[in-house]
Protein backbone atom coordinates (compact mmCIF):
# COMPACT_ATOMS: atom_id res chain seq x y z
CA UNK A 1 0.00 0.00 0.00
CA UNK A 2 0.79 3.79 0.36
CA UNK A 3 4.07 4.14 2.21
CA UNK A 4 3.91 7.93 2.34
CA UNK A 5 0.56 7.46 4.54
CA UNK A 6 2.21 5.28 7.02
CA UNK A 7 5.25 7.51 7.45
CA UNK A 8 3.02 10.49 8.45
CA UNK A 9 1.20 8.39 10.64
CA UNK A 10 4.54 8.10 12.84
CA UNK A 11 4.95 11.84 12.41
CA UNK A 12 1.33 12.42 13.53
CA UNK A 13 1.74 10.25 16.52
CA UNK A 14 5.46 11.77 17.74
CA UNK A 15 3.78 14.79 17.74
CA UNK A 16 0.96 14.36 19.79
CA UNK A 17 3.48 12.70 21.88
CA UNK A 18 5.72 15.45 22.58
CA UNK A 19 2.67 17.60 23.25
CA UNK A 20 1.41 15.47 25.69
CA UNK A 21 5.17 15.98 27.62
CA UNK A 22 5.29 19.36 27.13
CA UNK A 23 1.23 19.73 28.73
CA UNK A 24 2.92 17.68 31.73
CA UNK A 25 5.71 20.09 31.87
CA UNK A 26 3.73 22.99 31.68
CA UNK A 27 0.89 21.44 34.25
CA UNK A 28 3.95 20.79 36.87
CA UNK A 29 5.22 24.34 36.20
CA UNK A 30 4.55 25.12 39.52
CA UNK A 31 5.51 21.73 41.32
CA UNK A 32 8.05 22.04 43.93
CA UNK A 33 11.30 20.28 42.84
CA UNK A 34 9.45 19.00 39.61
CA UNK A 35 12.14 18.16 36.98
CA UNK A 36 10.90 18.97 33.07
CA UNK A 37 10.85 16.04 30.59
CA UNK A 38 12.08 16.29 27.55
CA UNK A 39 10.42 14.32 24.34
CA UNK A 40 12.96 12.75 22.57
CA UNK A 41 12.98 11.47 18.78
CA UNK A 42 14.72 8.89 16.49
CA UNK A 43 14.80 7.97 12.65
CA UNK A 44 13.29 4.40 12.20
CA UNK A 45 14.94 1.56 9.92
CA UNK A 46 15.18 2.48 6.26
CA UNK A 47 13.89 0.24 3.67
CA UNK A 48 15.70 -0.60 1.02
CA UNK A 49 13.65 -0.91 -2.16
CA UNK A 50 16.55 -0.39 -4.54
CA UNK A 51 19.67 -1.35 -3.77
CA UNK A 52 22.86 0.94 -4.53
CA UNK A 53 25.10 -0.53 -7.48
CA UNK A 54 22.01 -3.00 -8.61
CA UNK A 55 22.11 -3.55 -12.01
CA UNK A 56 20.10 -1.13 -14.19
CA UNK A 57 20.80 -3.31 -17.84
CA UNK A 58 22.38 -6.27 -18.68
CA UNK A 59 24.98 -3.53 -19.82
CA UNK A 60 27.34 -4.27 -16.82
CA UNK A 61 28.67 -0.85 -16.88
CA UNK A 62 24.85 0.51 -16.67
CA UNK A 63 24.68 -0.03 -12.72
CA UNK A 64 22.10 1.96 -10.44
CA UNK A 65 24.27 5.11 -8.86
CA UNK A 66 22.26 5.64 -5.60
CA UNK A 67 19.32 3.44 -5.11
CA UNK A 68 16.62 4.12 -3.17
CA UNK A 69 16.63 3.72 0.76
CA UNK A 70 13.24 4.63 2.16
CA UNK A 71 12.70 6.04 5.48
CA UNK A 72 9.68 4.77 7.37
CA UNK A 73 9.00 7.14 10.06
CA UNK A 74 10.22 8.84 13.12
CA UNK A 75 9.53 7.07 17.22
CA UNK A 76 9.22 8.63 20.37
CA UNK A 77 11.86 7.04 22.23
CA UNK A 78 11.33 8.52 25.80
CA UNK A 79 10.76 11.39 27.98
CA UNK A 80 14.44 12.68 29.47
CA UNK A 81 14.11 14.55 32.41
CA UNK A 82 16.49 17.39 32.72
CA UNK A 83 17.86 17.68 36.24
CA UNK A 84 19.16 21.20 36.24
CA UNK A 85 18.94 23.21 39.41
CA UNK A 86 15.27 25.03 39.37
CA UNK A 87 14.90 28.58 41.02
CA UNK A 88 14.89 28.74 44.74
CA UNK A 89 12.26 30.55 46.54
CA UNK A 90 12.51 31.71 49.83
CA UNK A 91 9.46 31.00 52.08
CA UNK A 92 10.90 31.53 55.75
CA UNK A 93 9.22 28.11 56.64
CA UNK A 94 10.97 26.36 59.12
CA UNK A 95 10.81 23.30 57.85
CA UNK A 96 10.72 24.00 53.88
CA UNK A 97 14.75 22.54 52.20
CA UNK A 98 16.04 23.26 49.17
CA UNK A 99 18.72 20.66 47.94
CA UNK A 100 21.56 23.30 46.31
CA UNK A 101 23.18 20.46 43.93
CA UNK A 102 22.55 17.15 42.60
CA UNK A 103 21.27 15.41 45.94
CA UNK A 104 17.50 13.92 46.86
CA UNK A 105 16.25 14.03 49.90
CA UNK A 106 14.94 10.06 51.10
CA UNK A 107 11.38 9.31 52.25
CA UNK A 108 9.49 5.69 53.26
CA UNK A 109 7.16 4.74 51.09
CA UNK A 110 3.87 3.00 52.81
CA UNK A 111 5.82 -0.61 52.15
CA UNK A 112 9.10 0.57 53.92
CA UNK A 113 10.93 1.65 50.25
CA UNK A 114 13.05 4.34 49.76
CA UNK A 115 11.53 6.93 47.59
CA UNK A 116 13.53 10.10 46.47
CA UNK A 117 12.81 13.42 46.12
CA UNK A 118 13.62 17.48 45.83
CA UNK A 119 10.87 18.62 46.95
CA UNK A 120 11.72 19.89 50.52
CA UNK A 121 8.42 21.27 51.75
CA UNK A 122 8.35 18.99 54.68
CA UNK A 123 6.48 18.95 57.99
CA UNK A 124 5.72 17.54 61.26
CA UNK A 125 2.96 14.56 62.02
CA UNK A 126 1.31 14.14 65.09
CA UNK A 127 4.04 12.18 66.65
CA UNK A 128 6.95 14.63 65.79
CA UNK A 129 8.59 13.23 63.13
CA UNK A 130 9.41 15.44 59.87
CA UNK A 131 7.28 13.90 56.99
CA UNK A 132 6.94 14.75 53.51
CA UNK A 133 4.04 17.27 52.62
CA UNK A 134 2.11 13.78 50.94
CA UNK A 135 3.42 12.56 54.92
CA UNK A 136 5.83 10.39 53.84
CA UNK A 137 8.70 9.60 57.06
CA UNK A 138 11.75 11.45 55.80
CA UNK A 139 14.84 8.85 56.23
CA UNK A 140 16.49 9.04 58.39
CA UNK A 141 13.59 10.06 60.64
CA UNK A 142 13.82 12.97 62.38
CA UNK A 143 11.73 13.78 65.61
CA UNK A 144 10.97 17.30 66.42
CA UNK A 145 10.19 17.36 70.64
CA UNK A 146 6.74 19.07 71.28
CA UNK A 147 8.16 21.84 73.36
CA UNK A 148 11.02 22.94 70.51
CA UNK A 149 10.04 26.77 70.09
CA UNK A 150 12.59 26.89 66.54
CA UNK A 151 14.04 24.72 64.12
CA UNK A 152 17.65 25.17 62.75
CA UNK A 153 19.21 23.04 60.34
CA UNK A 154 22.55 23.91 58.58
CA UNK A 155 24.16 24.05 55.30
CA UNK A 156 25.47 20.50 56.11
CA UNK A 157 21.99 18.92 57.09
CA UNK A 158 22.34 19.08 61.04
CA UNK A 159 19.04 19.90 62.30
CA UNK A 160 19.07 21.55 66.05
CA UNK A 161 15.85 22.70 67.93
CA UNK A 162 15.55 25.57 70.55
CA UNK A 163 13.76 24.48 73.81
CA UNK A 164 12.68 26.50 76.82
CA UNK A 165 14.87 26.54 79.69
CA UNK A 166 17.62 25.31 77.28
CA UNK A 167 19.94 28.32 76.09
CA UNK A 168 22.22 25.48 74.17
CA UNK A 169 20.69 24.34 71.01
CA UNK A 170 20.22 20.90 70.83
CA UNK A 171 20.88 18.21 67.56
CA UNK A 172 18.01 15.92 67.24
CA UNK A 173 19.12 14.23 63.65
CA UNK A 174 20.75 14.92 60.48
CA UNK A 175 19.28 14.96 57.17
CA UNK A 176 20.82 12.86 54.59
CA UNK A 177 21.18 13.21 50.97
CA UNK A 178 21.15 10.76 47.98
CA UNK A 179 22.94 11.13 44.96
CA UNK A 180 23.12 8.84 41.69
CA UNK A 181 25.22 8.84 38.68
CA UNK A 182 22.53 8.81 36.28
CA UNK A 183 19.58 10.43 37.52
CA UNK A 184 17.83 10.74 34.27
CA UNK A 185 17.82 7.21 34.50
CA UNK A 186 15.60 7.74 37.85
CA UNK A 187 11.61 6.11 37.64
CA UNK A 188 9.11 9.27 37.87
CA UNK A 189 7.04 7.57 40.81
CA UNK A 190 4.35 10.64 41.24
CA UNK A 191 3.78 12.63 44.13
CA UNK A 192 7.21 14.07 42.81
CA UNK A 193 8.83 11.50 44.00
CA UNK A 194 11.76 9.12 42.03
CA UNK A 195 12.89 5.25 42.36
CA UNK A 196 16.06 3.54 42.22
CA UNK A 197 16.57 1.66 38.52
CA UNK A 198 18.88 -0.50 37.04
CA UNK A 199 19.77 2.34 34.59
CA UNK A 200 20.20 5.17 37.54
CA UNK A 201 22.53 3.21 39.52
CA UNK A 202 22.73 2.46 43.27
CA UNK A 203 22.51 5.83 45.60
CA UNK A 204 25.11 7.43 47.63
CA UNK A 205 24.41 8.39 50.18
CA UNK A 206 26.03 11.28 52.24
CA UNK A 207 25.93 14.53 54.28
CA UNK A 208 24.84 17.15 52.61
CA UNK A 209 27.69 19.52 52.18
CA UNK A 210 30.80 16.19 51.28
CA UNK A 211 30.85 14.66 48.09
CA UNK A 212 28.20 15.75 45.50
CA UNK A 213 25.40 15.91 47.62
CA UNK A 214 24.97 19.45 47.34
CA UNK A 215 24.24 21.78 50.26
CA UNK A 216 21.06 22.23 52.37
CA UNK A 217 18.72 25.73 52.35
CA UNK A 218 16.71 25.97 54.74
CA UNK A 219 13.59 28.27 54.21
CA UNK A 220 13.50 27.96 50.70
CA UNK A 221 12.02 25.55 48.33
CA UNK A 222 13.44 24.65 44.99
CA UNK A 223 10.76 25.73 42.28
CA UNK A 224 10.36 23.51 39.12
CA UNK A 225 12.71 23.64 36.30
CA UNK A 226 10.36 24.20 33.39
CA UNK A 227 10.95 27.03 30.98
CA UNK A 228 7.10 28.15 30.43
CA UNK A 229 8.50 30.16 27.10
CA UNK A 230 10.33 26.87 25.85
CA UNK A 231 7.51 24.52 26.64
CA UNK A 232 5.49 27.12 24.38
CA UNK A 233 7.57 27.51 21.87
CA UNK A 234 7.64 23.16 21.47
CA UNK A 235 3.81 23.15 21.68
CA UNK A 236 3.53 25.79 18.69
CA UNK A 237 6.42 23.90 17.19
CA UNK A 238 4.60 20.41 17.96
CA UNK A 239 1.52 21.85 16.58
CA UNK A 240 2.61 23.15 13.36
CA UNK A 241 4.30 20.03 12.71
CA UNK A 242 1.58 17.94 13.45
CA UNK A 243 -0.34 19.83 10.95
CA UNK A 244 2.04 19.19 8.02
CA UNK A 245 2.38 15.75 8.60
CA UNK A 246 -1.49 15.53 8.90
CA UNK A 247 -1.22 17.45 5.20
CA UNK A 248 1.18 14.69 4.21
CA UNK A 249 -1.81 12.38 4.87
CA UNK A 250 -4.09 13.97 3.38
CA UNK A 251 -1.85 14.40 0.25
CA UNK A 252 -1.32 11.01 0.21
CA UNK A 253 -4.98 10.22 0.34
CA UNK A 254 -5.72 12.80 -2.75
CA UNK A 255 -2.99 10.78 -4.71
CA UNK A 256 -5.21 7.32 -4.06
CA UNK A 257 -7.96 9.23 -4.24
CA UNK A 258 -7.60 10.69 -7.71
CA UNK A 259 -5.91 7.18 -9.20
CA UNK A 260 -9.32 5.25 -7.64
CA UNK A 261 -11.58 8.52 -9.31
CA UNK A 262 -9.80 9.02 -12.53
CA UNK A 263 -8.62 5.55 -14.29
CA UNK B 1 -1.13 -2.86 -26.68
CA UNK B 2 1.14 0.29 -26.17
CA UNK B 3 3.26 0.27 -23.64
CA UNK B 4 2.42 4.00 -22.81
CA UNK B 5 0.57 2.68 -19.97
CA UNK B 6 3.46 1.27 -17.99
CA UNK B 7 5.48 4.07 -18.80
CA UNK B 8 2.98 6.55 -16.74
CA UNK B 9 2.27 3.67 -14.23
CA UNK B 10 6.37 3.89 -13.67
CA UNK B 11 5.87 7.29 -13.31
CA UNK B 12 3.07 7.94 -10.68
CA UNK B 13 4.37 4.57 -9.11
CA UNK B 14 8.05 6.09 -8.62
CA UNK B 15 6.23 9.21 -7.25
CA UNK B 16 4.37 7.48 -4.67
CA UNK B 17 7.99 6.29 -3.29
CA UNK B 18 8.72 10.14 -3.58
CA UNK B 19 5.97 11.00 -1.83
CA UNK B 20 6.77 8.66 0.95
CA UNK B 21 10.51 9.98 0.96
CA UNK B 22 9.50 13.39 1.82
CA UNK B 23 6.62 12.11 4.44
CA UNK B 24 9.67 10.80 6.03
CA UNK B 25 11.40 13.97 6.03
CA UNK B 26 8.56 15.42 7.48
CA UNK B 27 7.89 12.98 10.30
CA UNK B 28 11.51 13.60 11.47
CA UNK B 29 11.05 16.98 11.38
CA UNK B 30 11.38 17.13 15.50
CA UNK B 31 13.91 14.43 15.32
CA UNK B 32 16.93 16.17 16.93
CA UNK B 33 20.76 15.77 14.74
CA UNK B 34 18.04 14.35 11.92
CA UNK B 35 19.41 14.97 8.33
CA UNK B 36 16.94 15.26 5.62
CA UNK B 37 17.33 12.83 2.44
CA UNK B 38 17.16 14.09 -0.79
CA UNK B 39 15.27 12.37 -3.49
CA UNK B 40 15.60 12.46 -7.48
CA UNK B 41 14.07 11.07 -10.27
CA UNK B 42 16.22 9.71 -13.03
CA UNK B 43 15.55 8.52 -16.78
CA UNK B 44 15.96 4.83 -16.91
CA UNK B 45 16.32 3.97 -20.71
CA UNK B 46 15.20 0.59 -22.12
CA UNK B 47 16.94 -0.68 -24.64
CA UNK B 48 15.13 -2.74 -27.10
CA UNK B 49 13.56 -3.15 -31.04
CA UNK B 50 11.99 -0.05 -32.69
CA UNK B 51 11.97 3.61 -31.58
CA UNK B 52 13.64 4.69 -28.36
CA UNK B 53 10.21 5.27 -26.62
CA UNK B 54 10.54 3.77 -23.50
CA UNK B 55 12.12 5.46 -20.78
CA UNK B 56 11.05 4.69 -17.36
CA UNK B 57 11.37 6.54 -14.26
CA UNK B 58 13.33 5.87 -11.48
CA UNK B 59 13.48 7.57 -7.88
CA UNK B 60 16.89 7.40 -6.12
CA UNK B 61 18.08 9.06 -2.90
CA UNK B 62 21.01 10.25 -3.68
CA UNK B 63 22.47 11.47 -1.02
CA UNK B 64 22.01 12.94 2.42
CA UNK B 65 21.31 16.54 3.42
CA UNK B 66 24.26 17.26 5.75
CA UNK B 67 24.01 20.75 6.19
CA UNK B 68 23.04 22.18 9.98
CA UNK B 69 19.72 22.56 11.41
CA UNK B 70 19.06 25.35 14.10
CA UNK B 71 20.60 25.42 17.22
CA UNK B 72 18.16 25.40 20.25
CA UNK B 73 20.00 25.75 23.36
CA UNK B 74 19.03 24.03 26.17
CA UNK B 75 21.36 24.96 29.09
CA UNK B 76 22.02 21.43 29.76
CA UNK B 77 25.81 20.91 30.11
CA UNK B 78 26.10 17.39 28.25
CA UNK B 79 24.16 18.24 25.39
CA UNK B 80 26.97 19.27 22.87
CA UNK B 81 26.75 20.71 19.16
CA UNK B 82 29.46 20.44 16.53
CA UNK B 83 30.06 23.86 15.15
CA UNK B 84 30.57 24.33 10.82
CA UNK B 85 31.55 20.78 9.45
CA UNK B 86 32.09 18.98 12.26
CA UNK B 87 31.11 15.91 13.41
CA UNK B 88 31.91 13.19 16.36
CA UNK B 89 31.93 9.94 16.55
CA UNK B 90 29.56 7.16 18.45
CA UNK B 91 29.94 3.97 18.24
CA UNK B 92 26.43 1.96 16.81
CA UNK B 93 24.66 -1.11 18.14
CA UNK B 94 26.78 -3.15 15.22
CA UNK B 95 30.05 -1.90 17.12
CA UNK B 96 31.37 0.26 14.52
CA UNK B 97 31.77 3.88 14.34
CA UNK B 98 29.12 6.62 13.53
CA UNK B 99 29.14 10.38 12.65
CA UNK B 100 26.42 12.84 14.10
CA UNK B 101 26.48 16.25 14.56
CA UNK B 102 24.69 16.66 18.23
CA UNK B 103 24.37 14.54 21.15
CA UNK B 104 22.01 14.62 24.03
CA UNK B 105 24.95 12.77 26.46
CA UNK B 106 24.00 10.80 29.08
CA UNK B 107 26.05 9.11 32.19
CA UNK B 108 25.09 5.24 32.37
CA UNK B 109 25.18 3.49 35.89
CA UNK B 110 28.77 2.32 35.03
CA UNK B 111 29.80 5.77 33.75
CA UNK B 112 30.26 5.07 30.44
CA UNK B 113 29.19 8.42 28.72
CA UNK B 114 26.49 7.43 25.79
CA UNK B 115 23.90 9.12 23.58
CA UNK B 116 20.12 9.03 23.56
CA UNK B 117 19.69 5.97 22.30
CA UNK B 118 22.60 4.51 24.58
CA UNK B 119 25.37 4.54 22.22
CA UNK B 120 28.65 5.01 23.56
CA UNK B 121 30.27 8.06 22.65
CA UNK B 122 34.05 7.98 21.57
CA UNK B 123 37.18 9.62 22.60
CA UNK B 124 40.00 10.55 20.31
CA UNK B 125 41.33 6.94 20.58
CA UNK B 126 37.93 5.76 19.23
CA UNK B 127 37.36 4.00 22.59
CA UNK B 128 34.04 4.46 24.59
CA UNK B 129 34.40 7.39 26.87
CA UNK B 130 33.99 6.39 31.17
CA UNK B 131 33.06 9.06 33.61
CA UNK B 132 34.27 8.53 37.34
CA UNK B 133 31.38 9.79 39.72
CA UNK B 134 31.47 13.49 39.65
CA UNK B 135 30.33 16.85 40.95
CA UNK B 136 30.19 18.39 37.91
CA UNK B 137 30.69 18.31 33.91
CA UNK B 138 31.44 19.86 31.57
CA UNK B 139 32.65 19.75 27.66
CA UNK B 140 35.00 22.60 26.52
CA UNK B 141 34.88 24.15 23.28
CA UNK B 142 37.75 21.57 21.60
CA UNK B 143 35.57 18.44 22.73
CA UNK B 144 37.46 18.03 26.30
CA UNK B 145 35.78 16.97 28.80
CA UNK B 146 36.30 17.98 32.53
CA UNK B 147 34.84 17.02 36.08
CA UNK B 148 34.84 18.14 39.76
CA UNK B 149 34.91 14.48 40.93
CA UNK B 150 32.48 13.62 43.77
CA UNK B 151 35.24 14.00 46.06
CA UNK B 152 37.40 16.34 45.12
CA UNK B 153 37.69 19.55 46.57
CA UNK B 154 35.88 22.89 45.47
CA UNK B 155 35.35 23.53 42.11
CA UNK B 156 38.78 22.25 40.65
CA UNK B 157 38.06 20.44 37.35
CA UNK B 158 40.44 17.57 36.11
CA UNK B 159 40.65 16.54 32.72
CA UNK B 160 38.79 13.48 31.47
CA UNK B 161 39.37 12.86 27.86
CA UNK B 162 38.63 14.26 24.83
CA UNK B 163 35.61 14.28 22.10
CA UNK B 164 36.55 12.51 18.51
CA UNK B 165 35.75 15.46 16.62
CA UNK B 166 36.29 14.93 12.62
CA UNK B 167 35.98 16.98 9.65
CA UNK B 168 34.51 14.61 6.65
CA UNK B 169 34.01 15.34 3.40
CA UNK B 170 30.00 14.91 3.19
CA UNK B 171 30.58 13.03 0.13
CA UNK B 172 32.44 10.61 2.15
CA UNK B 173 29.46 9.93 4.21
CA UNK B 174 26.17 7.73 3.75
CA UNK B 175 23.50 6.96 5.78
CA UNK B 176 22.73 3.10 6.52
CA UNK B 177 19.51 1.66 6.43
CA UNK B 178 19.37 2.07 10.57
CA UNK B 179 19.83 6.03 10.22
CA UNK B 180 23.32 5.98 10.90
CA UNK B 181 26.00 7.96 9.09
CA UNK B 182 28.88 6.47 8.41
CA UNK B 183 31.96 6.88 6.83
CA UNK B 184 32.34 5.10 2.88
CA UNK B 185 34.54 2.05 2.82
CA UNK B 186 37.30 3.68 0.46
CA UNK B 187 37.21 6.81 2.61
CA UNK B 188 40.36 6.13 4.33
CA UNK B 189 41.40 7.00 8.10
CA UNK B 190 40.24 10.34 9.37
CA UNK B 191 42.27 12.39 11.73
CA UNK B 192 41.04 14.27 15.21
CA UNK B 193 40.02 17.52 13.60
CA UNK B 194 40.18 20.77 14.52
CA UNK B 195 36.25 21.33 15.68
CA UNK B 196 35.12 23.29 18.60
CA UNK B 197 31.55 21.83 20.00
CA UNK B 198 29.23 23.79 22.19
CA UNK B 199 27.76 22.75 24.87
CA UNK B 200 24.28 23.91 26.39
CA UNK B 201 22.97 23.34 23.12
CA UNK B 202 21.14 20.52 20.61
CA UNK B 203 20.79 20.73 17.15
CA UNK B 204 17.25 20.44 15.79
CA UNK B 205 16.26 18.51 12.68
CA UNK B 206 17.55 20.38 9.10
CA UNK B 207 14.10 19.20 7.47
CA UNK B 208 12.77 22.61 6.12
CA UNK B 209 9.39 21.99 6.68
CA UNK B 210 8.12 24.76 5.07
CA UNK B 211 9.97 23.54 1.42
CA UNK B 212 8.89 19.68 2.14
CA UNK B 213 5.72 21.07 2.25
CA UNK B 214 5.36 22.53 -1.57
CA UNK B 215 7.72 19.46 -2.46
CA UNK B 216 4.59 17.57 -1.08
CA UNK B 217 2.23 19.73 -3.15
CA UNK B 218 4.53 19.49 -6.46
CA UNK B 219 4.78 15.00 -6.21
CA UNK B 220 0.66 15.13 -5.45
CA UNK B 221 0.56 17.25 -8.75
CA UNK B 222 3.01 14.95 -10.28
CA UNK B 223 1.11 12.20 -9.69
CA UNK B 224 -2.17 13.34 -10.78
CA UNK B 225 -0.81 13.96 -14.14
CA UNK B 226 0.67 10.32 -14.88
CA UNK B 227 -2.74 9.33 -13.71
CA UNK B 228 -3.99 11.34 -16.43
CA UNK B 229 -1.58 9.34 -19.09
CA UNK B 230 -3.15 6.39 -17.72
CA UNK B 231 -6.44 7.80 -18.21
CA UNK B 232 -5.98 9.16 -21.27
CA UNK B 233 -3.81 5.47 -22.67
CA UNK B 234 -7.54 4.21 -21.64
CA UNK B 235 -9.08 6.12 -23.72
CA UNK B 236 -6.76 5.51 -26.83
CA UNK B 237 -7.35 1.57 -26.30
CA UNK B 238 -10.72 2.02 -26.14
CA UNK B 239 -11.06 4.50 -29.69
CA UNK B 240 -9.09 2.21 -31.48
CA UNK B 241 -11.27 -1.05 -30.23
CA UNK B 242 -13.82 0.86 -31.42
CA UNK B 243 -12.41 1.68 -34.75
CA UNK B 244 -12.13 -1.91 -35.33
CA UNK B 245 -15.00 -3.44 -34.19
CA UNK B 246 -16.56 -5.54 -36.49
CA UNK B 247 -20.41 -5.04 -36.69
Amino acid sequence: MNNALYVAKTGLEAQQFRLAAISNNLANANTYGYKTGRAEFNDLIYQNVRQPGAQATQDEANTLPSGLQLGTGVKAIGVQKIHTQGNLMVTDNQLDMAVEGKGFFQALDQDGNLMYTRDGSFEVNQNGDIVTSSGYLLEPNINIPQDATDISITSDGAVYVSQPGNTQQVQVGQIELATFINPAGLESLGKNFYGETTASGAPNINNPGTAEAGSVLQGALEASNVNTVEELIGMIEAQRTYEMNSKAISAANGMMQYLNNNT
Amino acid sequence: MDRMLYVAMSGAKEVMLAQANNSNNLANASTDGFKKDFNIFRAQHMEGPGQHTRTYALDERPATDYSAGAIKVTGRDLDVVTKSDGFMAIQTPKGDEAFVRTASMQVKENGDLVDVQGNPILNEAGVPINVPPYKSIAVGDDGTISFVPADGQGNQLIVLDRLRLVAPDEKQLYKGLDGFSRLREDAGELDQANISVVSGALETSNVNTAEALVEMISLSRKYELQVKMMATSKTHSQKSDSLLSVR
